[in-house]
């Protein structure tokens, strides 16, 4: 096999703040027959490279079945498309089970047979989960919006005792499993409250599932993946938004993880392999539970059937297309090849706007300036100034394609009208820059 | 972002892992799935080995695929369930010093979603996951032609043995079906099955040329497949494969065939041996299996010639033949 070249695999990214439609896309990139802007061959492989079990991907056949994806690759409709979880994903081999549950409810039998998962990925526990429902349980309203699933605490847990997380290498191996999440275990206990105390499960429940889903899932090392990616294109499939990433982001309105190009392109480098970067994102803006969202418009009463509120995240909220934080976005991630444009239908139906610049304290702001990175006392004085900040829109008209590609200087090149594959389409000649 | 829509119950998961963890024979292909298992895929795959190792110095590789269309109603069922036995046959009996057993099936590549399956070779009963795994999906067209051709070039191209680099000595292919292969190995059916990329398609007799350097290669047609005892067929694979070409009367018999044919090709017994272990191991697999191998253990002196032929053959990969 040859080496390949960057175009070969793409990489999606969600230029907001998650919801922008990148189940869809993956689901697209991943079933229609070759020939496109995007990619020459059809992909049979979805990486994942950020995130857990948080993800919701929705995807909707066109047949009409419906599977909101967390943990597979939003890919997995189709037949001969399998999953790898790079290292970098917090494994929840709990949640995982549940989700191959329902996509065999679906219509989907083997999605467990199409998994690959690397032995280095960090494992969630319900021991992570239960103190961090404590934890959002005691911020009361001043809770980040976190999804409750410990995807925060496993990697808190993570940096603080890198030798003692329980890893899903560690599955297949009994006794430093126990070990492992005994240690955790009591270590967690003095975050929990009496709520999360009383439904803490024994060690060796844990321990036996865990260890059911070393049986049944293939674990890989990590030269795995550089075969699949020499084998042929693959889509690395990123949860959540960059504008959630965990250091350039709106501290402390952020998630866990990298959320930008960052991980896929190490993966990618490791295999001396290059992928093309495509930012998805919708017409407008969205955002579960509290952070800043400038433009935010309660009045906008736009549809969205899979996006209800979360116990953990509090309400979902829509606001006009926000260029201002698109392009911070695009320069976090250190730029865009082309830009997936979703959720078009619903900008012919509802008036919507773009918003082309802020006014923060009487001062006119058209771009947020990348801070250094890791530096979160810089990132929470941006929050705040956001919390301030005023929108300056205006309506776009009817071409919006155009008028995105103009807004974030990169062009368009997939565009969809609605949630199932059949209502995407590839840009031949993509919409540009004016 | 979501909410944690999966149940993240540890009694309900591990009730669930359990569940799916297929251990019957034909666990793959009962749970609906529609699409060939990635552990046989032969996508993108670099080369299936067969390796000498510490515990096994001495490996001998053998592959059995079998066709999984239509035509062949029940019978791959039932060699999912017989195949298994294989393995301990050819060691309980001493046919063979340190086998190393491959599962494959054939399909239609022009109209089947999985036209080839190829597992790994294994020393243990890890091939029998692999057997297992084998998607029947039951499909092919009727024109009496399977995409045999297919499965041989990845034999020919995408594997490697030790036996035959390391001892010039071939590994043992064993092919069951019921039709013939068709004329060429296509340019863009290898390209979309294995991934490679190809300039030319090649004429069968090439591949099949190729493919008996490396691979002492046997054609079973069994008694229960639509073309049993099909004159056409018979006379398309003795053109090919010569007189390495079985009729098999009773599929009970299959793995002891084999076995028997392994134990003549490896000099460890006589055909009147092989019949009476039969006896002894209890099979009544004996007059179906004499019947099968009556022209194969006739012909052995024309075995060793074809095996020597190859010996002095160029072949350029530079190992040094016994």
């Amino acid at each position: 096999m040859s080496a390949r070249a960057a175009g070969d695999h793409v990489i999606v990214v969600d230029l907001g703040y998650g919801d922008a439609g990148k189940g869809s896309v993956v689901d697209w990139l991943c079933a229609r027959p070759g020939r496109g802007s995007v990619l020459a061959t059809r992909p049979r492989t979805v990486v994942r490279f950020n995130g857990g079990a948080q993800a919701a991907h929705n995807v909707i056949t066109s047949d009409g079945r419906h599977h909101a994806f967390a943990q597979f690759g939003s890919g997995t409709f189709t037949p001969d498309v399998r999953t790898h979880l790079s290292r970098f994903v917090l494994v929840d081999p709990l949640a995982l089970a549940a989700e191959a549950a329902h996509l065999a409810s679906v219509g989907v039998g083997d999605a467990l047979d199409r998994l690959t998962v690397d032995r280095d990925a960090l494992i969630t526990t319900p021991y992570h989960r239960l103190a961090n429902q404590a934890r959002e349980r005691a911020r009361g309203a001043a809770r980040h919006g976190s999804c409750g699933m410990g995807i925060g605490e496993t990697a808190n847990y993570a940096l603080e005792h890198p030798d003692d997380a329980p890893r899903v290498g560690d599955c297949a191996e009994p006794r430093r499993l126990t070990d492992r999440l005994a240690l955790l275990r009591d270590w967690l206990m003095a975050e929990f409250d009496a709520d999360a105390r009383s439904s803490v499960p024994p060690v060796a429940d844990v321990s036996a599932t865990f260890a059911a889903f070393a049986d049944r899932v293939r674990l890989v090392g990590s030269e795995h993946l550089s075969r699949l990616l020499h084998a042929g294109p693959a889509v690395f499939e990123g949860a959540q938004g960059v504008l959630l990433d965990e250091w350039h982001g709106f501290h402390p309105y952020t998630t866990w993880s990298t959320t930008t190009f960052a991980n896929a392109e190490t993966l990618l480098a490791e295999a001396d392999q290059a992928g093309e970067r495509l930012g998805v994102i919708r017409c407008y803006m969205t955002r579960h539970g509290p952070g800043p969202l400038v433009t935010e418009d309660p009045t906008l009463e736009l549809p969205d059937p899979h996006n209800g509120w979360g116990p953990w995240q509090g309400s979902f909220r829509v606001g006009h297309f926000d260029a201002v934080a698109v392009r911070y976005a695009i320069e976090v991630a250190g730029g865009v090849d082309s830009i997936a444009l979703t959720h078009l239908d619903v900008a012919g139906q509802h008036p919507l706007l773009i918003c082309d610049g802020y006014v923060i304290d009487g001062q006119r702001i058209g771009r947020l300036a990348v801070g250094r990175d890791r530096d979160l006392v810089r990132q929470e004085q941006m929050t705040n100034l956001l919390l301030r900040a005023r929108p300056v829109c205006h309506d776009p008209g009817s071409d919006w394609p155009a008028a995105v590609a103009n807004a974030l200087g990169s062009p368009v090149t997939v565009m969809s009208y609605g949630p199932t594959m059949g209502d995407k389409a590839a840009v031949t000649a993509p919409a540009t820059r004016a | 972002m979501g909410s944690g829509r999966w149940s993240t119950d540890v009694y309900d998961a591990a009730a669930r892992y359990r569940a799916a963890t297929g251990t019957g024979a034909f666990a793959y292909t009962d749970t609906g799935a529609t699409h060939v298992h990635p552990d046989l895929d032969p996508y993108g795959v670099t080369v299936r080995e067969s390796r000498d190792s510490a515990e096994h110095p001495r490996s001998l590789a053998i592959a059995v695929l079998f066709d999984v269309t239509g035509s062949m109603r029940n019978v791959p069922r039932t060699l999912q369930a017989k195949l298994p036995q294989l393995l301990g046959l050819l060691l309980r009996k001493g046919y063979a010093d340190d086998p190393q057993i491959m599962f494959g099936a054939i399909g239609d590549a022009t109209c089947d979603r999985a036209p080839l399956q190829v597992g790994q070779f294994e020393s243990d009963n890890r091939m029998d996951d692999d057997l297992s795994r084998i998607l029947l999906e039951g499909g092919g067209g009727g024109q009496k032609t399977e995409s045999y051709e297919l499965a041989m070039y990845f034999m020919a191209r995408r594997t490697a043995t030790d036996c035959y680099a390391k001892r010039g000595k071939r590994g043992y292919l064993f092919l069951i079906g019921d039709e013939m292969a068709y004329p060429r190995v296509k340019r863009a059916e290898v390209g979309a099955v294995i991934g490679d990329g190809l300039q030319d398609d090649i004429p069968l007799a090439d591949i099949v040329a190729e493919l008996t350097r490396k691979w002492d290669t046997y054609y079973i047609l069994p008694e229960g497949a639509s073309y049993a005892g099909d004159a056409e067929v018979l006379r398309f694979w003795r053109g090919l494969l010569g007189q390495n070409v079985i009729e098999l009367a009773d599929l009970g018999a299959v793995t002891e065939t084999i076995a028997v044919t392994v134990g003549l090709g490896e000099d460890a017994i006589s055909l009147y041996d092989g019949l009476t272990d039969l006896d002894d191991v209890g099979s009544d697999a004996g007059p179906a299996v004499s019947r099968a191998l009556a022209t194969i253990g006739s012909g052995r002196g024309a075995l060793i010639s074809v095996a020597l032929d190859d010996l002095d053959s160029p072949d350029g990969d530079g190992n040094i033949r016994l």
